[in-house]
C-alpha cells in the first residue's frame, strides 16, 4: 500500500517545488491598473476617500457638490457594507452615483471598483466627470491595502476622533496623498490637537499635504475646492 | 481582517500554478509578509486554515510564512538602519504585538535625534514557492 496517499498500489508520488515571487496583490494591482486607464479614458481624476466610519466622508462630498456644482463635474462610486443610503444622499445633490455593497468585506478592491465604473458609465450618458471620487468602507484599516485604480488617496480624521489616529493607524497614512481633519467646528469640545494629528502625519508619511475643514460650517473648504481644481488642471 | 481577502488571493494563485503542473495536491505554500505590509501574521494563519478547510486541492496544505526584518532610515542625517533580526515582526502571542510600521512614530533616529524614520523595507506580500504533488 501507498504510504502517502492510502490507496492499494504501489506507485511513486512526484513532489514538485515551484518558485512562484509574484505579489498576493498582483491580481488586484493588475486590475487597479486597468481601472486607472479606464477613469483617464473618461477624462476623469480618481480620488480614493479612507476614513473610519463616520468621520464625514459623504458629508464632505454633499458639501463639495453644494460649493462646486456650477464650476466642476463630478461622479462618486459609494462603497458600503449594506445599503443604497449614500448613493441616494450623493444623487439628492444632482451628482452621478453609484452604490457597491460588500455585503461584508471591510474595504472595496479594484475588481468591485471596475463594476462600478461601468454602472456609472450606464448612468453618466454624455456627461464627462472630471473628478471620480471613490468612498471607501469605513474602515481605517483594510482599505489601505487595496488599490483600486485611484490617482490620489485621500485619508480623513474627524476632531471627535481624536488627533492620535495617525500614530495609532500609521498604515492609512503611509500611502496617502492628502489628510484631511475634519468637524473642525467640534474643536472647542474635543481635546483634539491638530499640530499633533499633522505631526503624527508627517512622521508616517513627510510627503502628506494637510487640509483642516468643516463641511458643517464652510471653514477651511476652500482649501479642498482648491486642492481639487488644481487636480483637474496638473493631470 | 483583509488577512482573508488576501488569502483568497493567494488561494486563486495556487490553484492556477497547480493546474499548469497537473498537481492534485498541495504540499507546503510558502509566503513572504512584508514588515511594512500591516498584515497580521496571525490573521493570515488562521485565515488560510479556515479556507483551505474541505477544499480538495489544499486540505492538507502547509503555510510557511517568511518574515523578513525592518530597516530604518533617518531623512535627516540619512543615518540607516540595516534590516535586522531585532525589528523582525512580533509573533510571540505572549507578548503585545507591534508593527515596525507603528515604530516609524515611536522611534527617534539614535544619531541625530531626528523624530520620525522612513521605512526600509518592503510592504507587499508575496507567494515564495508551491510544493505540490
Amino acid at each position: 500500500m501507498c504510504d502517502t496517499c492510502g490507496c492499494q498500489s504501489v506507485h511513486d508520488h512526484d513532489i514538485k517545488l515551484v518558485e512562484i515571487n509574484r505579489s498576493l496583490l498582483e491580481a488586484n494591482n493588475a486590475l487597479a491598473e486597468k481601472n486607472r486607464h479606464h477613469i483617464e479614458a473618461l477624462g476623469a481624476v480618481a480620488v480614493n476617500l479612507i476614513s473610519s466610519p463616520g468621520a464625514g466622508k459623504t458629508t464632505l462630498l454633499e458639501k463639495t457638490a453644494e460649493m462646486l456644482a456650477e464650476s466642476l463635474d463630478f461622479a462618486v462610486i459609494e462603497g458600503d457594507i449594506e445599503t443604497e443610503r449614500d448613493a441616494e444622499r450623493i444623487r439628492a445633490k444632482g451628482i452621478p452615483a453609484v452604490q457597491l455593497t460588500t455585503g461584508g468585506a471591510c474595504h472595496l478592491d479594484a475588481k468591485l471598483v471596475h463594476k462600478g465604473i461601468h454602472l456609472l458609465e450606464a448612468q453618466l450618458a454624455d456627461s464627462r466627470p472630471q473628478i471620480l471620487f471613490i468612498e471607501n468602507v469605513g474602515n481605517l484599516v483594510c482599505p489601505a491595502t487595496f488599490d483600486l485604480g485611484e490617482h490620489k488617496r485621500v485619508v480623513m480624521v474627524s476632531v471627535p476622533e481624536g488627533s492620535d489616529k495617525p500614530a495609532k493607524y500609521p498604515r492609512a497614512f503611509l500611502g496617502s496623498d492628502l489628510f484631511i481633519i475634519t468637524k473642525i467646528d467640534l474643536l472647542e469640545y474635543f481635546d483634539f490637537s491638530i499640530d499633533e494629528a499633522v505631526k503624527c502625519a508627517k512622521l508616517v508619511n513627510p510627503d502628506i499635504k494637510t487640509i483642516a475643514l468643516s463641511a458643517k460650517t464652510g471653514q477651511g473648504m476652500d482649501q479642498w475646492m482648491n486642492y481639487l481644481t488644481k487636480l483637474t488642471k496638473t493631470d | 481582517m483583509h488577512e482573508l481577502s488576501l488569502v483568497q488571493g493567494l488561494f486563486s494563485q495556487v490553484r492556477v500554478v497547480a493546474k499548469e503542473n497537473n498537481a492534485q495536491k498541495v504540499l507546503r505554500v510558502l509566503v513572504e509578509i512584508g514588515p511594512f505590509s500591516g498584515v497580521v501574521v496571525d490573521s493570515f494563519c488562521f485565515a488560510f486554515d479556515a479556507l483551505k478547510k474541505g477544499d480538495k486541492l489544499l486540505q492538507d496544505a502547509v503555510l510557511e510564512i517568511k518574515t523578513p526584518p525592518a530597516g530604518f532610515r533617518c531623512p535627516n542625517c540619512l543615518w540607516e538602519e540595516e534590516p535586522n533580526e531585532a525589528n523582525k515582526k512580533n509573533t510571540d502571542t505572549d507578548e503585545m504585538f507591534s508593527s515596525a510600521l507603528g515604530m516609524l512614530t515611536k522611534t527617534c533616529c539614535p544619531h541625530c535625534g531626528e523624530e520620525g524614520l522612513l521605512p526600509l523595507g518592503s510592504d507587499d506580500i508575496l507567494l515564495l514557492q508551491i510544493e505540490m504533488e
